[in-house]
């Protein structure tokens, strides 16, 4: 230590020094980042345990994780997942679809755009989440309401960021590919499309988390099975671990996709 | 010959064509009587008053003026980008209302497709006229060893300097051997020393290519050095005030800048110029 001093004060380089303590500090902060969790999980069970609170609302970690074990052993956790998967994937896809092909016609096409944006820009502030009491008039408890809602949910955010997309495309290269020679179709399909691709990207990765946020309305209206399903029954039989368990799966599932997603996106527009 | 036509697959820019009996007689570009007027919000904007000029083929004309005169828009008017106007335009012959592949053009950002490597940039137009992907693959290798760019045949234009951005964006301006090449104020995003060697790159290219070019700068010096003639714009309203023959020997490079003949025609254009301002600054203060 000494002789490291000396060392220092030896070369007289002060960057040495700031050099090492910028790698010191750095190695510090990823220690304290590999322990936030479970210093955060251990403060948890400590709480819980120690009688401060009611052990049975705020079960500790250790009872929810023996719950999820149990939810996974007895194959239930398989189907609540396939059943909130599947209406996510679904109506996120169809969403985008929809969203993607209306916002080029309305962000290309001026009559589109005149027949059809007071129309969405009425409809999209409202919350999909306020549409649950007429989806169960409606569908009633079917498939075909949750669907709705997701696709409700994640149609508005796409159509609106492909309409801009479309609309912010760089003028000048829809001149450099006219004086190309161009043709209208391959002008929509290419450079259009392309031209609006980061926006559309950004539209959909929003997207992503709405289609999450419908799929708890949509499941909490009423249905078989599902992740939030199964929260709300462990609610009404007071199983606060089971509760817990299901939303640090939704957690894990909805920060998995965004992740997925995020991913997709930079090998989609890797020229951004 | 057909435009964009090519007789052999090597690529053979220098001058395939031999002179057809119109080609003889007619120019490639004549613009007679072009008026352009701009709806404002201060009411209508005169941008070019009946500006009229021809250009014979396999010349190289550039035109200067200062900025908002009204350079660009004539540029574009015979791109076929701007509409409508007043007056005619004639390209080969042929009235002018939309953009042709025969007349090519550069802009002064490069606007490459970002999500195109430079070798499927430049081959843009080539496949957008119908020919094979191997064909006009072909086509974009020739051009871009032209422009020197072989070693970033497969980047793509974020990885590429402003200079060499604006040499693939020439490229594939040539990529569907136009008649008639517009350039409007390429190089006047680049810095001082990348534009000279750009100036002289497009003097060896313009050997190898004939066609006719029309070149707007603002840059006196830049017009000189590259063009066999000189018009200049006057501004508000757009107008020719003056045609200069630059008769200076070939081939040329920007190390003509110091010669006597090169300094007594800049003179001439500068007293253009500083007359036209005279004119210009009494007119607004007696208004």
């Amino acid at each position: 230590m000494a002789l490291d001093e000396a060392l220092t004060a030896d070369q007289g380089d002060g960057r040495v020094r700031a050099r090492r303590d910028a790698g010191r500090l750095q190695r510090l902060n990823i220690l304290i980042g590999a322990l936030s969790v479970p210093a955060f999980v251990l403060l948890w069970e400590l709480v819980a345990r120690s009688g401060i609170v009611n052990i049975v609302l705020f079960p500790p970690p250790s009872v929810v994780a023996v719950a999820i074990f149990e939810w996974m052993r007895s194959g239930q956790f398989f189907l609540d997942l396939t059943a909130s998967l599947y209406r996510v994937t679904t109506g996120f896809t169809v969403g985008a679809a929809l969203g993607i092909f209306l916002g080029i016609m309305t962000g290309q096409f001026p009559v589109v755009s005149s027949l059809l944006s007071p129309l969405f820009h009425i409809l999209r502030p409202i919350p999909p989440i306020a549409f649950v009491p007429i989806v169960i008039l409606w569908f009633g408890l079917s498939e075909t309401g949750k669907l709705f809602l997701v696709v409700w949910g994640v149609f508005f955010t796409v159509w609106l960021s492909t309409h801009i997309g479309v609309q912010k495309v760089d003028r000048g290269l829809i001149r450099a590919a006219l004086m190309l020679g161009t043709p209208r179709r391959q002008m929509l399909q290419e450079i259009i499309m392309l031209g609006a691709l980061p926006y559309i990207v950004v539209g959909l990765r929003t997207a992503v988390s709405i289609s999450f946020y419908t799929l708890v309305a949509a499941e909490l209206a009423g249905t078989f099975a599902g992740i939030v399903y199964r929260i709300e029954i462990a609610q009404q039989n007071l199983q606060t671990g089971q509760v817990m368990g299901g939303l640090a799966a939704l957690g894990l599932i909805s920060f998995a996709a965004d992740r997925m997603f995020a991913a997709f996106a930079e090998r989609t527009v890797w020229w951004r | 010959m057909q435009p964009g036509h090519r007789s052999n697959a090597k690529l053979s820019l220098a001058i395939p064509q031999t002179a057809t009996a119109t080609e003889r007689c007619q120019p490639a570009i004549q613009v007679s009587n072009l008026s352009i007027v701009f709806d404002t919000h201060h009411g209508q904007l005169i941008a070019v008053d009946r500006v009229s000029f021809d250009v014979p083929h396999g010349e190289f004309v550039c035109i200067v003026g200062p900025s908002g005169c009204g350079k660009s828009t004539v540029l574009n008017t015979i791109a076929g980008l701007e509409e409508p106007f007043e007056g005619e335009i004639l390209v080969e012959g042929l009235p002018v209302h939309r953009p042709r592949p025969d007349v090519g053009m550069v802009f002064q950002q490069p606007h490459l497709f970002p999500w195109k490597s430079v070798r499927r940039n430049i081959a843009h137009g080539p496949r957008m006229l119908g020919k094979s992907a191997q064909q006009a693959n072909a086509i974009a290798d020739d051009l871009i060893a032209i422009v020197g760019l072989k070693r970033f045949a497969d980047a793509f234009p974020n990885t590429l300097s402003g200079g060499m951005q604006q040499r693939v964006a020439i490229a594939r301006a040539l990529a569907n051997q136009p008649r008639v090449l517009l350039m409007d104020e390429p190089f006047g995003a680049l810095d001082a020393q990348t534009r000279a060697v750009m100036q002289d790159n497009l003097l060896e290219l313009r050997n190898r290519i004939k066609a006719t070019i029309v070149f707007v700068t603002h840059d006196i010096d830049e017009a000189i050095v590259l063009a066999d003639r000189v018009l200049i714009m006057s501004a508000g309203p757009g107008r020719i005030l003056r045609q200069l023959n630059v008769e200076l020997p070939r081939p040329r490079s920007n190390a003509i800048l110091l010669e006597p003949a090169y300094l007594a025609l800049k003179k001439d254009c500068l007293d253009v110029i500083r007359a036209e301002g005279l004119r210009a600054f009494r007119q607004s203060d007696e208004a």
